[in-house]
């Protein structure tokens, strides 16, 4: 009976650690989420025109993905390098479906698996 | 009779009670379910395309100066199915060809063949998969992460494998898993599972309920982690394990190691492996080359258990492997195995191949 009672306190002391940590990532991307739609309206703001904003918001967005790739980069090598060696390449598709199984297998967060598919589909 | 049917209705409390708590911490999730699209996931651009990969491995042993060659072959097959679904197998077929007496060359009997998991997984959300089947029983990380030929460092099992693995290393049943970040630089695992018991075989499997939880510190590379089985049969035992890899960031080294107690033993292993890769010479053959030792000690329990060793013993085993390329490891080993039936020289010597061969086309990423 006291082994069950344990059992079913183990579950029930992860399920709210589980729920805390979610609670408390949804708080921050809620957080994320207002930022960055400040920054938007201010950007949209400071100028006028849609010529000039163009070249600007090109080398934004080149710039945050050279960032993601960076990131993808050092996610992959402390992920998968932790159980063996780092793969090639391989094609989207074949990554895509990779990356589906390590999530399961490795329990890769969502936030490590996006960077590191987009570093290694790059 | 009456005790029997005692039993029975105490058996079938404790699975439903085990469902109930999976259950449970199911529905303490489902607050926070979102669509997985909604979470932005990651592969909602690419169409994932079915794989067949795996690897093949020729292994020669010398345990006790008897020679014993192993090939191998362990294809995996993963098959996508829309945004969230995956079905997941992994085979092996596998032959022992020894030396018989009175007979030249090697001999093996019919190749063994086992369905090491078959298992459909559902991403429930960012937080949570949902698997259903056969799968491999997470207790430590040596069985789930670490067992296939391309991927262990050191060819032998350790000695405290079989401790809360069941039989043929897998579990039949379902189980909740996930990983997620709790804070900016830590993650959480958790993995919650029940097995229900199988005396087919080759699809044989125990009845108990387990968890295991790890934390990994990515900007340490390190992770620890925890597990904990209780046995719904027998002698209604507990289990629980530790594990912990660490990659110290200014050097090319792993460290992993395992412990695990049970009433039929208990022990553990610790195994650094390092690459030459920061030598300053013949650089390009260097940073191919690995050196692995792994000392492991097993203390034997108050029950016997036919894989595991009946007596108290120690090995140390030291090895080196080269990487010819991605995929294609040569792997050598040698390991002195003290124990009070006897002490023996153990000598293995391994090339492995991982395979990924896509089952459609892969040129377009829609």
């Amino acid at each position: 009976m006291r082994r069950n009672w344990m059992l079913f306190c183990c579950f029930g002391v992860t399920a709210c650690l589980v729920r805390t940590a979610i609670a408390q990532e949804h708080k921050e991307s809620e957080k994320a989420s207002e930022s960055a739609a400040t920054a938007g309206l201010s950007a949209t703001n400071s100028i006028p025109s849609h010529d000039r904003a163009s070249p600007q918001a090109f080398r934004s967005s080149a710039s945050e993905d050279r960032a993601a790739r960076i990131e993808g980069e050092k996610r992959f090598r402390t992920n998968c390098g932790r159980c063996h060696q780092p793969p090639h390449k391989f094609p989207p598709r074949v990554m895509a479906t990779a990356i589906r199984h390590m999530r399961v297998r490795a329990m890769l967060t969502d936030e490590d698996m996006r960077l590191i598919l987009k570093y290694m589909t790059q | 009779m009456k005790k029997t049917r005692t039993f029975l209705i105490s058996a079938d409390r404790l699975r439903a009670r085990a469902g109930l708590a999976l259950l449970s911490f199911a529905l303490a999730l489902n607050p926070f379910a979102t669509p997985v699209s909604a979470q932005g996931v990651s592969d909602e651009d690419v169409k994932p395309v079915p794989l067949l990969q795996g690897s093949v491995g020729f292994i020669t042993n010398f345990t006790g100066g008897q020679p014993d060659l192993h090939p191998i072959a362990t294809p995996v097959v993963l098959l996508p199915i829309g945004q969230r679904w995956l079905f997941e197998t992994r085979a092996t077929f596998e032959n022992d060809l020894v030396q018989v007496p009175g007979r030249s060359g090697f001999h093996g009997g019919p190749v063994q063949k086992e369905v090491e998991y078959a298992q459909i997984d559902f991403i429930a959300n960012s937080y949570m998969t949902v698997t259903v089947g056969r799968f491999l029983t997470p207790f430590g990380i040596f069985n789930e992460r670490l067992y296939p030929a391309w991927i262990r460092n050191l060819q032998s099992d350790p000695l405290i494998l079989p401790i809360g693995i069941g039989p043929s290393n897998a579990s039949t049943g379902t189980m909740i898993r996930g990983g997620f970040k709790a804070h900016p630089q830590l993650n959480i695992n958790y993995t919650a599972y029940f097995s229900a018991l199988s005396t087919r075989s080759p699809v044989d499997s125990d009845r108990f309920a387990g968890l295991r939880a790890g934390i990994f510190v990515p900007s340490e590379r390190l992770e620890i982690g925890g597990s904990f089985q209780h046995l719904l049969q027998q002698e209604r035992s507990n289990l629980f394990g530790f594990h912990t890899i660490w990659q110290p960031t200014p050097l090319p080294l792993d460290i992993r190691g395992e412990y695990a107690h049970s009433r039929r033993g208990s022990g553990y292993w610790v195994e650094p492996a390092y690459k030459l890769s920061q030598l300053p010479f013949l650089r390009n053959k260097m940073r191919r080359t690995q050196l692995v030792a792994r000392y492991q000690q097993f203390f034997a329990g108050e029950l016997p258990n036919d894989a595991l060793p009946s007596v108290n013993t120690k090995e140390f085993e030291f090895g080196v492997n080269y990487y010819f390329m991605d995929g294609l490891k040569a792997s050598s080993n040698y390991g002195r195995q003290f124990s009070a039936a006897g002490n023996l020289n153990v000598w293995t010597m391994a090339l492995t191949y991982r395979f990924v061969v896509p089952l459609g086309p892969t040129g377009s990423a829609q």
